[in-house]
């Protein structure tokens, strides 16, 4: 790009200083002709004017000049822009055509990529992004896919690994932030000291953590995102080491983050020290994960993913060689994955996206087929006049030039017009949620996409302008010449391939309608599976508790106590429950648990097991199905009694014969004291934790909200009101328990279901869209396609209906032609759908790829659109009227 | 009385060609040399000068460079490159042949047919 703009910058400097030159050099010959005039007696008036006017005329004698120097390629190609311009002015409807279809195509196709560019593309802001990666365990075979790190892999791994230059873990959270009556939630990422070491970006201003600060109760420092310190501390130059009060502790600000740090998909205004205890890093801790604190490192210049991998494992090899847990942990499938950050972190939208550009890329392809259709009629139209022109020496590279301009000026046009289309269709997507997708949110139309649109339209129209010429060059002279004037290129191949044309279309418009369809038919699947419980009038938020003002169970439970009782005061509250986890929470980690007397058999693995601690009337405020015994309540709480519920799917799996009430279960791998046992006094229904389309029965297990050792705090209310206008009432709540808490996330279940389904709505919309589009262009092509055929045969038809045809016969002819072209296209489209529900199979949902109500359906569509579009050519085709089809010769 | 005679078309050329193959002229000098060594009797079109000059120094038969006028002013002065002298031989050749064959066409006398 650059060099071209500089040789455009030089021809362009280059013919000023031309212009420049020859006005001197004109001017000093009238100056000297004057001179020698009025040396030779005349009057000075007399004598510029007797000069000028054997000079002749200034401009003609400039513009002979400019010919006589000749013109360069920059001028070439203006002469020949005037003249496309020109031609395409001429004939409107043709030119709204193709820039609406090139812009529409064109946009489709940049909406999608800025998708794919901002998530897949464009590298993480980092030195050597390419270079991090991630490393998390998993334990497959126990249904825990993903478990991130635990603090103790950290202190394990770090400076063990010489593939790894740099090795750091993190912990997303929230934190309250601010002083008493003022506080205001903020999120916050706890990271290990070398956190911004291996990211390669460290602060604008101040430090980052030293070791010492990641030991519990040093942790008195916080580092503080640009944007924070803009909007909360003034942008105070002189910030550092200005206090803060974070969850009701006084910090010290160490350091301010540049404004661009965008860690993945984070929104974190606050990094802490993630501090831990020497215990807290113990070897028995060592797989006790949960999913809530991730490991990433940086690898050394040289070193390979591969190599990185072969290290951890080694490494867990040996650490686990005297661990008496050893056996479980190979029954589990346990290995540590390291895997690309970027990558792995948009590994779960990659399969959609690309779906949606090979969506996006058949619209185009459907788009420059009509485009190419119309080219031709158009090439068609002016044969002779090629022919002319050849013959009075127009060379076949003026002749491609001029092609290339003319489709290059269409495409370049259209795709200027297209970066409205793709500016509005990201916003599109914007609404549709993709900007919650991972990376989603650095979605922007910036100008680098607008280059690579507009580049993208040049090589459409370099791609276009080929075949045109091509065919322009072969039909010249003695065709174009001696042939009537629509017959340069009425040849038997030209209308086989028009026909194909249409076929091609039908084709891929029919893909497109499949794929649509089958992406609809998962969305309506996923949507009607019952989360398990009610998500109607279902208020939920969570509740961030400054952890230092509570450091014991009891503390916690007579906070919890306070708003229970004070959101139970008010109107229109049907039932309130707390827990520190919630459905549809995003928190997705899980835990072993162990039934007694349960009988594994050899290599079976523990399972996890989602993992609730419940208080308050949690079961009846989500409206979960009791089947058995009771629900727990307030008062197990407050007694401390060891009992528990657990879900069908739980039941059955632990106890396939016989009721799961009055058995004894133990939290953990392995069975305990039955004193640490939990008896279980209820089952109930289970429910749908991370979205609507998980595998179902994964298990889940309720106990007291204390003695589940995990100190997050979910609300939930059900209310007879709409649950959202109770917000209000809920913060207030909490607030009069505490004026330190604040509840943050506060989000009606149903809008949580709803958030959790992106993944699958905007895909299905946007085929959808595409498919719309995709049937206009289809049934405009076949259209043109027709009505060109039979302004073309209007002679022969006349013949016929003079030799006695009736009108019903030659319809029926137009009628059965476009059957013939449905039925090639709709065969050629089966056959592309099946690939392309084959391709999308991963992103199904209860849709067998090769569904012939689909197909059927697309088929159908597909049909009606082709025959309308073929009802008014064929109609005109009944009416010529054989006088006026001879009078035309 | 007019002694001046019109100039054939394409020779306008050769008499740049000429006229700078002697020295290095600006336009105008061009113009004052050719009216001098024709002895005044060719009447240069002052329009067609400056697009001939600007064709010829196109197709590399002359070069321009910018310098200083006898008074002192800036012009552009044209010299003839080694192409330029090349081809001013041969139309001179060329016309030189056409020349004497038309003026022994023009002096034929009846007895010699």
């Amino acid at each position: 790009m650059l060099p071209r703009l500089r040789s455009l910058f030089r021809v362009l400097r280059a013919r000023q200083s031309f212009e420049e030159g020859m006005s001197e050099e004109l001017a000093f010959h009238l100056q000297q002709y004057t001179e020698e005039l009025v040396r030779s007696g005349l009057s000075p008036q007399e004598a510029a004017r007797r000069a000028r006017m054997e000079f002749g005329g200034w401009n003609t004698v400039a513009e002979e000049c400019r010919e006589a120097r000749g013109l360069g390629p920059w001028e070439d190609l203006q002469r020949d822009l005037r003249y496309g311009a020109r031609l395409l002015r001429k004939t409107p409807g043709f030119t709204l055509t193709a820039l609406l279809t090139v812009a529409i195509c064109l946009g489709a196709n940049l909406t999608i990529f800025s998708a794919i560019d901002s998530i897949l593309l464009r590298p993480l802001p980092f030195p050597a992004a390419e270079r991090l990666v991630t490393l998390y365990n998993t334990y497959p075979k126990a249904g825990v896919v993903r478990d991130g790190a635990s603090i103790t892999n950290y202190y394990e791994r770090r400076g063990q690994l010489p593939a790894l230059a740099s090795l750091s873990i993190y912990r997303h959270g929230t934190a309250v932030v601010g002083e008493a009556e003022a506080t205001e939630r903020e999120e916050t990422t706890q990271v290990s000291p070398e956190f911004f070491l291996t990211l390669g970006v460290g602060p604008a201003m101040g430090r980052t953590f030293a070791e010492e600060e990641t030991t519990a109760g040093n942790n008195k420092v916080v580092i503080v995102s640009d944007a924070y310190w803009r909007e909360h501390l003034q942008a105070d130059p002189q910030v550092i080491g200005r206090q803060l009060r974070v969850d009701g502790r006084q910090k010290t600000v160490v350091g301010v983050l540049p404004p661009d740090f965008h860690f993945l998909s984070s929104a974190a205004q606050l990094y802490l020290p993630l501090a831990t205890r020497p215990e807290d890093r113990a070897a028995r801790l060592r797989h006790s994960g949960g999913n809530v604190t991730q490991m990433i490192a940086r690898l050394q210049p040289e070193a390979t993913v591969a190599q990185a991998q072969q290290q951890v494992e080694a490494q867990n090899q040996s650490l686990e060689a005297d661990n008496p847990m050893g056996k479980l942990l190979a029954d589990a499938g346990f290995r540590t994955v390291v895997s690309p950050l970027h990558a792995d972190h948009v590994a779960g939208v990659r399969p959609v996206l690309l779906a949606m550009q090979a969506a996006a890329v058949g619209l185009l392809l459907i788009g420059a087929v009509n485009l190419l259709n119309l080219l031709f009629l158009r090439a068609n139209a002016r044969a002779k006049e090629v022919a002319v022109r050849q013959a009075l020496g127009a060379t076949w590279q003026h002749v491609a030039r001029e092609v290339v301009v003319e489709t290059g000026l269409l495409t370049v046009l259209g795709g200027a017009l297209g970066l409205a289309v793709g500016a509005a269709g990201i916003r599109l997507l914007a609404a549709l949620g993709t900007d919650r997708l991972p990376l989603g949110a650095r979605m922007v139309f910036d100008l680098r996409l607008a280059a690579i649109a507009l580049a993208g339209a040049l090589l459409l129209g370099l791609l276009l302008a080929m075949p045109i010429a091509w065919f322009k060059l072969r039909s010249r002279l003695v065709s174009g010449m001696q042939g009537e004037t629509r017959s340069g290129l009425s040849t038997r191949a030209a209308q086989r391939l028009r026909h194909s044309f249409v076929v091609a279309q039908i084709a891929m418009a029919m893909v497109l309608l499949a794929v649509s369809g089958l992406l609809g038919k998962s969305l309506e699947r996923a949507m009607a599976v019952s989360p398990g419980f009610r998500p109607d009038h279902l208020l939920t938020g969570q509740i961030a508790l400054p952890d230092n003002l509570y450091p014991d169970w009891p503390a916690r439970l007579a906070f919890n106590q306070r708003v229970l009782d004070g959101i139970a005061q008010q109107p229109g509250m049907l039932a309130v429950g707390l827990a520190n986890n919630i459905p549809f929470s995003g928190a997705n980690g899980k835990s072993a648990a162990t039934a007694k007397g349960e009988r594994r058999a050899a290599g079976e693995s523990p399972r996890g097991y989602d993992s609730y601690g419940v208080d308050g009337d949690y079961f009846t405020a989500m409206g979960l199905a009791l089947r058995a015994g009771r629900f727990l309540s307030a008062d197990d709480v407050r007694r401390d009694a060891h009992v528990c519920v657990v879900d069908e799917a739980f039941a059955r799996q632990a106890w396939p014969a016989g009721s799961a009430l009055g058995r004894k279960l133990f939290l953990g791998p392995t069975e305990l004291d039955d004193a640490a046992g939990f008896t279980v006094v209820g089952v109930v229904g289970s429910v749908k934790q991370a979205g609507l389309t998980e595998d179902a029965g994964q298990g889940a297990i309720y106990t007291p909200y204390h003695l589940r050792t995990d100190p997050r705090l979910y609300v939930a209310v059900r209310t007879s009101l709409p649950p959202e206008s109770f917000a209000r009432v809920l913060q207030q709540a909490v607030r009069q328990a505490d004026a330190n808490a604040a509840v943050h996330d506060i989000r009606t279940m149903e809008d949580r279901i709803a958030d959790s389904l992106v993944v699958r709505r905007s895909p299905a919309m946007v085929a959808g869209i595409f498919s719309a589009i995709a049937l206009l262009l289809t049934g405009l092509g076949t259209y043109g396609v027709l009505a060109y055929a039979v302004t073309q045969r209007r002679q022969e038809i006349g013949v016929r209906m003079a030799l006695g045809a009736a009108p019903e016969q030659i319809r029926g002819h137009f009628f059965g032609l476009t059957l013939r072209l449905l039925a090639v296209g709709t065969c050629l489209g089966l056959i592309g759908a099946v690939l392309a529900g084959k391709a999308i199979q991963a992103v199904l949902f209860q849709v067998a790829p090769l569904s012939f109500v689909i197909l059927a359906g697309a088929a159908g569509v597909i049909g009606l659109v082709a025959l309308v579009a073929c009802l008014l050519p064929s109609m005109q085709a009944a009416r010529v009227s054989p006088m006026e089809a001879f009078a035309e010769r | 009385m007019d002694q001046t005679a019109e100039l054939l078309p394409g020779t306008l050329d050769m008499l740049i060609l000429k006229a700078v193959s002697l020295k290095p002229l600006h336009g105008y000098g061009v113009l004052l040399r050719i009216r001098q060594i024709s002895g005044d009797a060719l009447r240069i079109p002052q329009g067609s000068l400056y697009p001939a000059l600007y064709r010829l120094e196109h197709q590399g038969l002359i070069a321009a460079e910018w310098g200083a006028s006898e008074n002192n002013r800036r012009a552009k002065y044209y010299t003839v490159t080694d192409a330029g002298r090349h081809r001013l031989e041969e139309e001179t050749a060329g016309w030189n042949r056409l020349a004497s064959a038309i003026t022994a066409a023009l002096n034929t006398q009846p007895e010699e047919v």
